[in-house]
Formats: structure tokens, sequence, C-alpha cells
């Protein structure tokens, strides 16, 4: 009797347990993607580096995950850690490393993977500091376009301004960089605020529907009369480093900082 | 001879990297191709590799897909035959010796996260490659060394054959074929080169001429057909010997990298694709399935059928699906991803990145930035637009339009009416600066002039010149841009009169018109209604400015009237790589809209 019960019991524990391991292997592999959903949610705690084109995004990522430097080129296509791990870190804590190409085509992907990025750690800005502070409007300008999509989260994001390059006799000191980016992006704002609208991207039955909904993101708006770092939900901190010669400490106290909790 | 030659992945890093001067090798060159590659999308392919040329050098290119990797070689200029047959061997020996030592396993093993991981829980692209990637290196470097040796000999003997000529070619032509691919490079010394150019309509546009070389049966063989190009397989045998003794070990390890690559050879026929039974749950549901041909095919079409729906020429649609195709074949599927969703994907993304302008355009800085320059009696040269354009596409309209958006940015703006053509262009003018005018300052009584006796106000004023021919056009704009620094106006908008865009007595006046008034920007409005024509339209007008001048931007009108046909978008910033920067969306004063790129692909896909 006692036989005949467990036939059928063991089966259906066999067959929960394989369809169990099933489940298992599969949400592991596929890293979270629900069949049909088109956009992949990244949910696994990230740092991101970005920055304009030849600021040494990749060299630094290369620096971070081999501890070495790699002679690079312009790239095209992200570079991506999975599990990325900081040998300081006790707790063995791991993270996604991501180094976004520059070039303004690729702006938009970087964009979507910070807006898809529930877990987004810290973002690292790789600046060039050898340029001059007048020519800082480009970097204001990505650093703005990260900003309004990283200020729309309840807490922000934080963003390291790593000031590369400080091998360089003309570098400039990250105080200096962080001053002159304020400035810049009080400049963009106003600006920003006075350009032509974006179309809606929805279209309504068809058409380009033309009513003057801004859907530019508007939490920048707000400084329009001064932007300081201080006052947005994310810390900003900047500090130099040197990638070439092996100094990014500062930097990797900071991804150790914001990786603890 | 070549300049340099990478070998790198997408993601930016450096797997080699060769100079064939032995100076540094310059990344920054790279970077060139790099960015060119990136913005603009290639198009012709004349030769078994895609080109990329700049202004000082052209690039040769590959990409593998397993791994991603691309193989690029550096020259000085595109036009020389010589060159692109060299380039062109260089990139086959370095694929097949990249093969052949097992890189592509070893880096595809890298990426897939196999072997050992470094403290960091990483492993980078080339870990444990090192030695055959410094291997790759000597070899690579011999065999061009070798080629560079071979071909400099033929120089000479062509010297010679070039005194008694048609003495060597037959028994070259006879006994060419199969052999080496390594023969086919070995064409003529620099020295001795014809440097030709050719057209896009595929005429010789300039030719260089030489001390000797006069031998045409030569130069038309280096054109025609590889068979006369091919080198009389005796005297090279010699010439090997005669290397040999120069040089034992080189000889040694050119041998050695024959016998590598022949036996790779053997391998790859080897290695058969088996096709899985569970294929068609991959294809479709499961995912992870390797793309091949034809599972792209019927998604491919049925993509292109709506591209041309909406609108988009049908070389471009093509274009764009062979890109996809391009992409996909040979890559795998992600998990639970069907191939029709992975093709759609590709394909937003190609359409993202031709619509992404590669350099971001803000105009208000651009013109606050030049306005700032004065100089020592406090005078500024004003920010200059035109605006041409075919007939009828609203030229006026939308130049009125961002008119009214300039002087709501209190910018102080000269409108010229450059079109001295049509009859009734300067009075339609008027009357929209009579618009703006009352718009701006509500006390603005029609008609009245203002203080300097011209129609408008203060902040918005027409500059006229009548009607005549083309010569007053110019001088017309001369004369507007000269009053504008005088009068201190911040922006001169110049109205041109429409034109077709295939009649040349039109279009050349264009060209002194831009040398002459020289714009800041070169505005061309399309219309969204156009259609297939919108490829030549925009290819016509970026060329009629000549060679130093291309349009800055589009401004596509009338997107209101097409719902998601946004097909000529795509064609006109295909057909000349210039970023649209507004689209006009109504009849009135702020109906002009920044271009979303997201908002057009997504109706564009929809």
């Amino acid at each position: 009797m006692g036989a005949m019960l467990s036939t059928p019991v063991l089966l259906a524990c066999i067959i929960v347990m394989i369809s169990a391991a099933f489940l298992l292997i599969v949400q592991k592999t596929s890293a979270n993607v629900i069949p049909g959903a088109s956009k992949q949610k990244n949910r696994a705690p990230t740092f991101i580096i970005a920055g304009l084109p030849q600021t040494g995004k990749t060299s630094l990522f290369n620096l971070l995950s081999t501890d070495s430097n790699k002679p690079t080129v312009m790239s095209q296509e992200p570079n991506v850690a999975e599990d990325y791990m900081l040998p300081s870190s006790h707790k063995n804590f791991k993270f996604k490393l991501i180094d976004f190409p520059g070039h303004a085509k690729f702006r938009s992907e970087l964009l979507q993977t910070i807006k898809d990025s529930s877990q987004l750690k810290g973002l690292i800005y790789v600046i060039d500091s050898t340029v001059n502070p007048k020519d800082l409007v480009d970097t204001a300008e990505l650093l703005y376009e990260i900003l309004s999509v990283t200020e729309l989260r309840p807490d922000g994001v934080d963003i390291l301004l790593a000031c590369n390059k400080s091998e360089s006799f003309v570098a400039r000191p990250p105080l200096k960089i962080k001053d002159a980016l304020e400035a810049e992006i009080t400049e963009i704002i106003k600006r920003k605020s006075k350009s032509l609208m974006r179309n809606s991207k929805k279209t309504s039955n068809g058409s380009v529907s033309a009513e003057d909904e801004d859907d530019e993101p508007t939490a920048l708006q707000q400084f329009g009369n001064g932007f300081q770092f201080d006052r947005i939900d994310g810390n900003v901190d900047s500090k130099e480093g040197s990638v070439l010669k092996n100094e990014v400490d500062k930097w990797e106290c900071w991804i150790d900082e914001r990786a603890m909790n | 001879m070549i300049d340099q030659f990478a070998v790198f992945t997408p993601t930016g890093n450096l797997l080699y990297g060769y100079n064939s001067l032995n100076k540094k090798f310059s990344e920054n060159q790279i970077n060139r191709f790099v960015s060119e590659f990136v913005s603009q999308p290639v198009k012709d392919v004349l030769s078994k590799f895609p080109i990329i040329s700049t202004s000082d050098t052209s690039y040769m290119y590959h990409e593998t897909k397993q791994p991603r990797l691309f193989f690029v070689v550096s020259f000085a200029s595109a036009e020389s035959i010589q060159l692109t047959v060299e380039a062109e061997s260089v990139i086959v020996l370095a694929n097949k010796l990249w093969e052949s030592l097992g890189l592509n396993e070893i880096i595809l093993d890298n990426v897939s996260g196999k072997g050992k991981k470094n403290v960091h829980n990483y492993r980078f692209v080339t870990e444990g490659a090192s030695d055959q990637i410094s291997k790759f290196g000597s070899y690579l470097e011999a065999k061009y060394e070798e080629m560079k040796k071979t071909s400099q000999q033929k120089g000479k003997k062509q010297n010679q054959s070039n005194n008694k000529p048609n003495s060597a070619m037959p028994t070259g032509k006879g006994k060419q074929s199969v052999k080496n691919k390594k023969d086919l490079n070995q064409s003529k010394d620099s020295k001795n080169l014809k440097a030709r150019r050719w057209g896009r309509d595929g005429q010789i546009e300039e030719t260089g001429t030489t001390d000797h070389s006069l031998d045409f049966s030569e130069s038309n063989g280096k054109v025609g057909s590889s068979s006369e190009l091919a080198v009389d397989l005796k005297s090279d045998r010699q010439n090997a010997a005669q290397f040999g003794k120069q040089n034992d070990k080189g000889e040694f390890l050119i041998s050695e990298i024959d016998e590598l690559l022949a036996s790779t050879k053997e391998k790859s026929k080897a290695k058969a694709a088996a096709s899985s039974p569970f294929s068609f749950l991959q294809k479709h549901i499961l995912g992870n399935k390797t793309i091949s041909e034809e599972d792209l095919k019927t998604v491919l079409d049925t993509l292109k059928q709506k591209l041309i729906s909406k609108n988009v020429a049908p070389e471009v649609a093509d274009h764009l699906c062979n890109q996809v195709s391009k992409d996909l074949i040979g890559s795998k599927t992600e998990n639970w991803t069907s191939v029709d969703q992975t093709a759609r994907e590709s394909l937003q993304k190609c359409l993202q990145s031709i619509l992404t302008p590669s350099v971001s355009v803000d105009l208000l800085h651009e013109i606050q930035k030049k306005i700032k320059n004065k100089d020592s009696n406090g005078l500024n040269d004003p920010y200059v637009f035109s605006v041409v354009g075919v007939n009828g596409v609203g030229k006026s309209t939308n130049l009125s339009k961002l008119a009214f958006w300039l002087l709501k940015n209190n910018f102080k703006v000269l409108i010229v009416a450059c079109d001295t053509f049509r009859s009734g262009a300067v009075e339609q003018l008027r009357v929209h600066v009579e618009n703006l005018a009352q718009l701006t300052d509500d006390n603005h009584v029609r008609g009245s002039k203002n203080r300097r006796g011209k129609s408008g106000n203060e902040h918005v004023e027409l500059f006229e010149g009548g009607y005549g021919g083309s010569n007053l056009v110019t001088k017309i704009a001369k004369q507007a841009i000269k009053y504008a620094r005088v009068e201190h106006f911040d922006v001169v908008l110049m109205d041109t009169a429409g034109r077709r865009h295939n009649d040349a007595t039109l279009m050349s006046p264009l060209k002194s018109f831009a040398e002459q008034a020289n714009p800041d920007k070169i505005i061309m409005v399309g219309e969204a209604l156009v259609g297939t024509d919108s490829v030549q339209q925009a290819q016509n007008f970026n060329q009629a400015f000549g060679k130093e001048r291309n349009l800055d931007f589009f401004i596509i009108s009338k997107c209101d009237t097409v719902g998601e046909l946004l097909g000529t978008m795509v064609n006109m910033v295909y057909a000349t790589n210039i970023p649209i920067l507004f689209i006009g969306v109504g009849q009135t004063y702020t109906d002009i809209r920044t271009l979303s790129v997201e908002w057009a692909v997504n109706s564009l896909l929809s």
C-alpha cells in the first residue's frame, strides 16, 4: 500500500524538481528576458562609464578589469563586465560594469541603458582634463543629457566626474572643471528652455500631434538661474586621476563606497 | 605601400597594430576611420572589401562576425589601383593567418566567459592569446616584407620589360590562375604607376602621368582582369630563391606560414554545419539560434515592403535590409527571441543610427558665440542662414517660422529676399515680416516703415533688392550682410528662389552664391510628401555648392500631411549623411519642432 502511494508522489516530486531546475537554468541563462517583451531591463547592480570620445573610457575599463593598460581605438559597442568584482570590497560584492562608446551616434543607447538599469549604483563620467575650461560645452552638453535622465529618479544617481589625464602638465584641477561645468550647464538649461521643442513621440491616430506638449525632461529646468551640482538629488564628486599612469585609486575608492551600500 | 594595418574589436580594443614605416602605430588614424564608419552609411563597394575615404587617407576594412572583429588597412589614396590590390591582399592574408592561428576560437571562448577569470571576475578578450598574436604579428610582417620585396623586384623587371615590351606578359597570362593569392599584389612599383581617378559615373577624371609606363597593355590589364596582373611564376620562384639566399631565416618563416595556411584550408572544409532538430523551435520561440540567410529572407522581404510602404525609396530600403542581414547573418539570436524580432530590432538600430546626427547642433549656442565676437567699433558679423530647396516645398514659410523662434529668443532678425526670380516672392516675404513684426510688437501698424525706412520694426526687417538675374542675388546677399553688420542685426535669414534639382542652369548659381555670401548654415527644405525623388533632390542640392561646401541640415516640411509615411526623412539623410534638425508640423509660426529620432523610428516601424 505504502509503495503504491509513494510511486505517484515520487513521480510528482521528480517532475516538480525537474521543472524547477529547468526554470532556474532558463532564468540564469536568459538574464531576465521575458518572452515578447522587446525591452530588456537590466536589474543587476550597475556602474556605467560614459563620456565624450577619446577621454579614455575604454582604457579605464581595461585598467579596472585587467589591472593593465591596453591599446584602444574608438569603440562602437559597449564593453561589459558582468559580475565585476573589486578586489578591495569585503563582501565580495559583484556588479555589472559597462563602458559606453562616446560617439554622438550612440548617445541614445547610453541614455536608454541608463533608463533601463533599475539598480544604477553610479556613473563614472570621464573627462579629458586637458581641455580648456572654455571649451567644455560638449562635455557639459552630454552631462546635461545624462542628468536629465538620472534626475528623474527619486534619489538621482551618483556621478563621479573622473578628470582623466592628470599626468599632463596642462591638466586642470578637478574643482575648477566642476565649476566650469556648472556654469556651462546653467547656460545650456537657459538655451534649452528657449529652443524649439521636440515633436511628441506618441502619434495619435497616425498623425503628428502638434500639441504643445514638451516631453523634454524638465527635472533640470528649475535650476535656470544658476545650476549647482549640490542642489540636485544625486551626489556629484570630482576627482582627478590618470589611466595612463595607473593612478585611479581615488576613483576605485569612489566605486567602493557606492558598491558597499 | 600601405600605411597601417590594425585588428580591433568593435568594443574598442586594439588587438594588433602595424605601421609599415616602423613608426609608432597611430591610434588616431584608426579613430578617424571608426568615426567615419559609424557616421556614414557605406554605399558603393567597388573592390572586394569596402573602402572608406577621408580627405587624406583611405581605409579598406573587413568585418568578421564570429567573433566580431575589424581588419583595417589604411593607405594614402583610394584611387590607386595598385594600393587597393595591395591592401586587399593584406586583409586576405591577415584574415587567413588569424584564422589558422586559432585566434578566433580563443577570442570566442573569452567572450563567452569560458576559462579562468582574474581577480576582477573578468576575462579579457585576448587572454591567453598573446603568444599567438605576437606570432601573428611576426608572420604578417614577414609575409608583408616578402610581398614588398617581390613587388619591388617586379617593378625592376617591369622597367626592363618596358624596354622590350610584351615579352614577359604572355607567359604570365598562360600560367596564372588558382595559384597563390599573393601573386595578385605583386604589381608594379609605385614609381611606375599610373595614378587614376574614377568619378562616380565611371569616367576617368584625372590621369597622373609618369615618365615611363606608356605601355597601355599593362595598365589595361590591371583594370580588366587579374590574369595579366598575376605574375610570371617562373621568375617568381627565381626571385624567391634569391630571397632565400639573402635571408635563410625569413625563408624558413615563410615556408612555415605557407604550411600553416595550407593546413587550415582542409580543416575548415571538414567543418560542416549540422542542422539541429530544434531549429524550428529555436527560430520562432526559443532563440539562441545562429541566423542563416534563408531564415532572414522572408523576414527581410516583409520588412522591406513595410519600409517602402512608408515612403522609403527602394534603394534605401535595400541598403537597410542589407545592413540588417550583414549585421545578423552568422550571429545568434537571444534566448526567447525569434529571428523575426531580432531582425526588427536590428532594423530599428539601423534607422536610429542613420537618423541620429553625428554631431550635436546647438544653434542658439552657435549664434551667441558668433555675435559675441565684436570688433573695436562694437560691430559684429551676423549669423547667416540661407534656405534652399525645390519649388513649393515651403522655404519662405519655414524661414518665417525660424525667424519667429529667433525673435522669441531676442535676436534681431534681418530677412533678405534673395528670390529675385518668381514674381511676388518679395511681396510674400513682406507679408511674413509684417506678421512677425505684429507678433513681436502689438503696436506695430501694418505697412508702416521703421526708422530706417524699411518694412518691419526694430526687431525684424525686410531687406529687398527687387527682381533680376542671378548676379543680383549675390549682390543683394553681400549688401544685406554688410547692412546687418552696421545696423546691429544678429541673424540674417536669406530666402532663395526655388529651383528644380535636375536643372543645371538653375543649380549652378548656387555655388557662387554660397561662395560669395558664405552663409554659416545652408538649410535645405524638403517636403515629406515627395517620396522616392527625395534621394536625388538631396544629393543634387548637396553637390551644388561645390566640393568645399555642403548643406548643413534639413528642415522637413509638411510632416503633418503624411502621417506615418516618414520615409522621405530616411531617404534624404541616407543620400547625403546630413542631419534633419527641424520638422514643420503645421501652418502657424509655432509649428516647427526639433526632430525626435525615437518618434520617427517608431512611426516608421509601426
